[in-house]
């Protein structure tokens, strides 16, 4: 049976201190990059981009804190985040004017009055400077009047607030080849050119000059913290600690300038090398990768040797993840009611098969498991691929882990995931090495820019608000958050009551979801041709595939293989109000098309009756109903083939079906639907059914889920399911618990999270939070401690139907 | 040819091996006082009532003029626990109600719902078919319940037919109440029996839930000698059968029966189905005891691994 080992002292010491920080901002990377573009004008461009970040590699203080190992951090201070002004800064600046960042209800921020005084004075050059405001300049005008529909989520200003992208570095070159030798390559490259750039070489021979530079800086980050470590030696009593800051220095000097020779060299170049990403292109999404892969050869090899002994491994991974833990960002309140629960998406992919299809499990991904459970932590969030080899033994101790820190890990299916990776380009081998992006966003694994993300502005499409455009001729019923109304914002398609047939509906919503997908593409395309300019990505570059041999960032069209993400919420609810709709008004004819749209129009005002009778008699998703479950398959069809079937300036779209916890948030601006949701009231949640309308258990929701074509969804797919502590108590409940998932993906299913949390634990930890303080649970796209949540998102994890027997 | 159903219910995990989905069948000969499935009781198909869904009858109150036996008058004052308003309930006078459901169909928030539905066997077998992936890969099938299936004994017999044409596994939850040749009828397409045995002391036995146990520890023995398999069933309930020495002659009686027992169930009694009572008004004595504690449940496992049988609690 699969068992935790205990925590170390020092582990248990670092986590404790994790638990009890509260997060706080830090202004050092913030001036560094303040000066440093107030003093460059003159430099635009990838070498701006490049220099900068070695102007923070050289002046960002080092911190090394008590007991720590694996090192690195992003401010000067622990627990404390950086600030990103050159995306987007406007939003923080009016936030931090109104003083609500340490008051928040949801991730609040300390920072010191100092800061706040410094930034004030200095911060209006950001306004114009950053990428949001150059993006605005740009945004076609038509949109100032489709904007405001509710179905695309950008607004006309301030839209950069998201990062670029959402991706993964090639890890493996980093540690296998290190920066030095990438440093040389480019070079070479460069002394090629110097002299003959004609053509397109110019860009190329600026694009290794830059790589050349971002390398110098990667390696002076590393060498830094080097000498502190050997200054904190020369004073250090403890003769233990003094001997390991030693081994400290000794590794990182030694590290990003060359290859990596153990697995403790491995671990901190890996760490070293995200901070770095984080430094340079704002945290959120950016993730590891398939962690097992690059770290179990050194791990076998240091073994083998005697170099390093399994719980000692163990004790470094465990401080490698707290690190990781311990990262977090600030982010725009509304956009935080979308992640909440500092959450940092820095997502770590385990198991599945190797390049040439054999089981990729090592040592190395129990170890993962293993630390993710005994430290019960929220971040990393932690992805399983699953294939028909997968060892029990790691079946097992997923599940176990799972009912330890709710939703760690998800479970993915390479069955689905690598021929829908090949569908959208990636050749076998390629695919076969995909990773988890960000939430569940599948990706070649270093060879891919996937932009699962959306490449740098909210990538969400809500199907809820398509529907309500569809039937009130193109306006949406919803006032914004500033209470103001938009006009006709969509397609005049008509009014419902004046639809004869229930074909002319679904003609209305198609259209409706066709001319709005083609607008999101339209404004991320945009995005991408202004940031392509601005914000390009030379240390990513470095590594990713592709890029050194065609001498382009990414940002560029630099990477072998190409994509762009995007992802759809309210499946559910959209499927249930066209199912709502054919039953009540034009098969059953039990109430008139204008009668049900006066009643979602008045927000059901007086109309209880009619709202329960579609509760409660009306076909509902998620119960293995033909009826109704066709149409998940018919929107997310009408969608996916609007999705993928467009193109960016890289290459072509990828759809996708999850939220984040947007479908909490978009829920809030969105009008009573005709399956009887109220105004305001959350959207469905993923792929999920709609919350608590689901009546017939797991095997039900799964079989109606496996209606949608989910290998269509190459950006991902996420369906959440919790299940009550009985159902996994025994060990005949886990083994059926493995076979339901393996049904699920032998239906087609991409990928499954779960819960194991009874309701009246989670209302008892929301009445009682201090007793619940290391509750985690699965909210969408990741994990959250329970009691950092808004009382909103709770409220939706409490609502969501408990499948026990 | 119609069976009735009183509930369909997936991803049942303890109720045979995989995953299975577990038919109902309403109607059962025994009245043990710990049922937690009261409804499962009665042939007919009942009225039920359910409080926490009633919105009470000031905002509501159709049923009373829905029924046309008059039989559903304003009833006491609750809270109700969404809104926290106090409201009216309604009172069904079952001495009037038939189950005819007119009420139920006016009922919006499905309070009022009539329990036991009539299902051909192709319907059902349609049904069951839907979870057939489930099966697949989980080593699972169907359990017929109830009530007592074999109290509809055409019925299970015709359905189980059908799903072993299916190439289905088949259990049955039986009480083992019944004529053996109703037991003999459904054996070739019955892969596993789910078997109570309440009590070992024939009087005992007889006192609690009304009928003897003979005939049911005859089935037994019977069903393994032609070479039936049985998981048996054995709820613990408190100060009724849970003494070790009635625990130990229910082993004893196991081992007798050789290699068809496959596993022992130790289902130790919960109090869950109490408020179910109330949905149907059945104002028979129900047996509320404490639920039994974690180190008695492990006692009684023990006396039955001492006799190397397989055993697992619920």
């Amino acid at each position: 049976m699969y068992k935790l080992s205990p925590l170390t002292d020092r582990v248990a010491r670092i986590r404790e201190k994790y638990r009890t920080t509260r997060p706080s901002i830090c202004t050092a990377r913030y001036r560094i990059v303040t000066e440093f573009y107030q003093e460059n004008p003159q430099l635009q461009g990838i070498l701006k981009r490049a220099k900068n970040f070695k102007s923070i590699c050289e002046k960002l203080p080092v911190l090394i804190n008590e007991d720590e190992v694996i090192v690195g951090w992003q401010a000067a201070k622990y627990r404390a985040c950086a600030l990103y002004p050159e995306t987007s800064f406007s939003w923080f600046l009016d936030e931090l004017k109104a003083g609500t960042i340490p008051l928040r209800d949801v991730d609040p921020y300390d920072i010191d009055p100092e800061d706040v005084e410094y930034i004030l004075s200095t911060g209006d050059f950001w306004r114009k400077e950053c990428l949001s405001a150059k993006v605005d300049e740009y945004i076609p005008p038509g949109y100032h009047k489709a904007a405001g529909n509710g179905v695309t989520t950008f607004g006309v200003k301030d839209t950069c607030t998201s990062p670029i992208g959402h991706f993964t570095a090639n890890f493996e070159k980093a540690m296998r080849k290190g920066f030095g030798a990438i440093k040389a390559e480019a070079q070479q490259k460069m002394d090629k050119l110097e002299g003959v750039l004609f053509g397109n070489n110019v860009e190329k021979y600026n694009f290794y000059r830059a790589v050349t530079i971002v390398c110098d800086g990667m390696i002076t980050l590393s060498r830094r913290y080097g000498q502190e470590c050997e200054r904190l030696a020369s004073t250090e009593q403890n003769p233990a600690r003094k001997k390991e800051l030693l081994e400290m220095a000794d590794c990182l000097n030694w590290i990003m300038a060359n290859p990596c020779r153990s697995f403790h060299d491995a671990l901190q170049c890996m760490f070293l090398y995200q901070i770095g990403l984080c430094l340079d292109a704002q945290q959120h999404g950016i993730s590891f990768g398939r962690v097992d892969q690059y770290l179990g050869s050194f791990y076998e090899a240091d073994i083998a040797q005697g170099r390093i002994s399994h719980s000692r491994a163990q004790e470094l991974l465990d401080l490698f993840y707290l690190k990781v833990a311990e990262m977090n960002k600030i982010w725009p309140y509304f956009a935080t009611l979308s992640g909440p629960g500092y959450t940092s998406g820095q997502l770590m992919t385990i198991g599945g098969v190797t390049r040439d299809g054999k089981d990729a499990t090592n040592p190395v991904s129990f170890m993962m498991l293993q630390s993710a459970g005994r430290l019960v932590l929220h971040d990393p969030p932690q992805s399983l691929r699953i294939h028909k080899g997968t060892p029990p033994e790691l079946w097992e101790a997923a599940v176990e882990t799972t009912r330890i820190a709710g939703g760690v890990p998800t479970f993915e299916n390479d069955d689905v995931i690598i021929p829908a990776l090949m569908a959208r380009g990636l050749p076998l081998e390629s695919a076969r090495n995909y990773c988890l992006i960000g939430c569940v966003e599948p990706q070649g694994c270093g060879d891919e820019w996937a932009c699962p993300g959306g490449n740098g502005t909210e990538a969400f499409f809500n199907l809820a608000n398509a529907f309500l455009l569809a039937i009130n001729n193109g306006c949406n019923p919803m006032p914004d958050r500033h209470g103001k109304r938009s006009g006709q914002t969509g397609l005049p398609t008509g009014y419902l009551y004046e639809m004869e047939t229930f074909d002319q509906v679904l003609d209305a919503v198609k259209k409706q979801i066709e001319y709005f997908a083609a607008w999101h593409v339209s404004l991320v395309n945009t995005f991408e041709y202004v940031a392509s300019e601005h914000m390009q990505l030379p240390l990513l570059s470095a590594t990713i595939d592709g890029c050194m041999e065609s001498g382009k960032d990414v940002m560029k069209g630099g990477a072998k293989y190409n994509s762009t993400g995007n992802a759809a919420i309210a499946i559910g609810n959209i499927t249930d109000s066209l199912a709502v709709v054919k039953h009540m008004v034009y098969d059953k004819k039990l109430i008139s098309a204008r009668e049900l749209y006066d009643a979602i129009m008045s927000n059901w005002e007086g109309k209880e009756d009619l709202r329960q009778t579609i509760l409660n008699e009306a076909p509902h998703y998620g119960n293995d109903n033909e009826y109704v479950d066709v149409f998940a398959r018919w929107v997310s069809d009408v969608y996916g083939n609007a999705i993928n079937s467009a193109t960016g300036p890289r290459g072509r779209w990828a759809a996708g079906l999850f939220p984040v916890t947007a479908h909490v948030l978009f829920g809030m601006f969105t009008g009573a639907t005709p399956d009887g949701r109220k105004a305001g009231e959350p959207l469905s949640d993923g792929i999920s059914p709609v919350q608590q309308l689901d009546r017939n258990g797991p095997t039900a929701i799964i079989k109606s889920v496996s209606a949608i074509d989910q290998k269509k969804f190459s950006n991902g797919t996420l369906l959440n399911m919790r299940f009550h502590p009985s159902a996994l108590s025994n060990e005949t409940g886990k083994e059926k618990l493995i076979a339901l998932i393996k049904t699920y993906f032998a239906l087609g299913g991409m990928e499954l999270q779960f819960n194991v949390v009874s309701a009246k634990t989670l209302k008892d930890a929301q009445a009682n939070p201090k007793d619940y303080r290391d509750l985690v649970v699965r909210i969408a796209g990741f994990s959250a401690y329970f009691v950092e949540l808004y009382k909103a998102s709770q409220d939706d994890i409490i609502k969501r139907t408990e499948l026990s027997l | 040819m119609k069976g009735r159903v009183y509930d369909i219910q997936g991803f049942s995990i303890q109720d045979g091996p995989g995953i299975r989905t577990t038919v109902f069948l309403k109607g059962c000969p025994l009245r043990c006082p710990w049922c937690h499935s009261p409804e499962s009781q009665q042939f007919h198909p009942q009225l039920s009532w359910m409080a926490s869904r009633c919105v009470g009858i000031e905002d509501c109150g159709k049923c009373l003029a829905a029924c046309p036996r008059l039989a559903i008058s304003p009833g006491k004052f609750a809270e109700n626990p969404a809104t926290q308003k106090t409201i009216r309930h309604i009172h069904i006078d079952r001495t009037k109600c038939d189950n005819c459901g007119e009420c139920a169909s006016v009922c919006t928030r499905k309070a009022l719902y009539v329990c036991g539905t009539d299902y051909t066997v192709d319907d059902l077998v349609a049904r069951l078919s839907k979870d057939i992936p489930f099966y697949e890969h989980s080593g699972g099938g169907v359990t017929i319940s109830g009530g007592e299936p074999l109290s509809q004994s055409e019925f299970t017999l015709q359905l189980l037919t059908a799903l072993k044409r299916r190439n289905i596994h088949t259990a049955v939850d039986t009480t083992g109440f019944a004529g053996y040749e109703t037991i003999q009828s459904i054996l070739p397409c019955t892969d596993l029996f789910l078997y109570d045995l309440k009590h070992m002391d024939c009087a005992q036995h007889r006192t609690v839930t009304g009928v003897a146990n003979e005939l049911i520890l005859e089935n037994a023995q019977r069903i393994a000698r032609a070479g039936g398999k049985l998981q048996v069933r054995l709820p613990v309930i408190p100060s009724f059968n849970d003494s070790e020495e009635n625990v130990r002659e229910t082993g004893i009686f196991c081992k007798s029966l050789g290699n068809a027992v496959t596993l022992i169930q130790l289902l130790p009694y919960h109090n869950l189905g109490v408020m179910k009572y109330q949905r149907i008004d059945d104002s028979k004595p129900v047996l509320e005891a404490p639920v039994p504690s974690d180190e008695k449940i492990a006692a009684l496992r023990r006396v039955l691994e001492d006799l190397q049988l397989p055993v697992t609690v619920h």
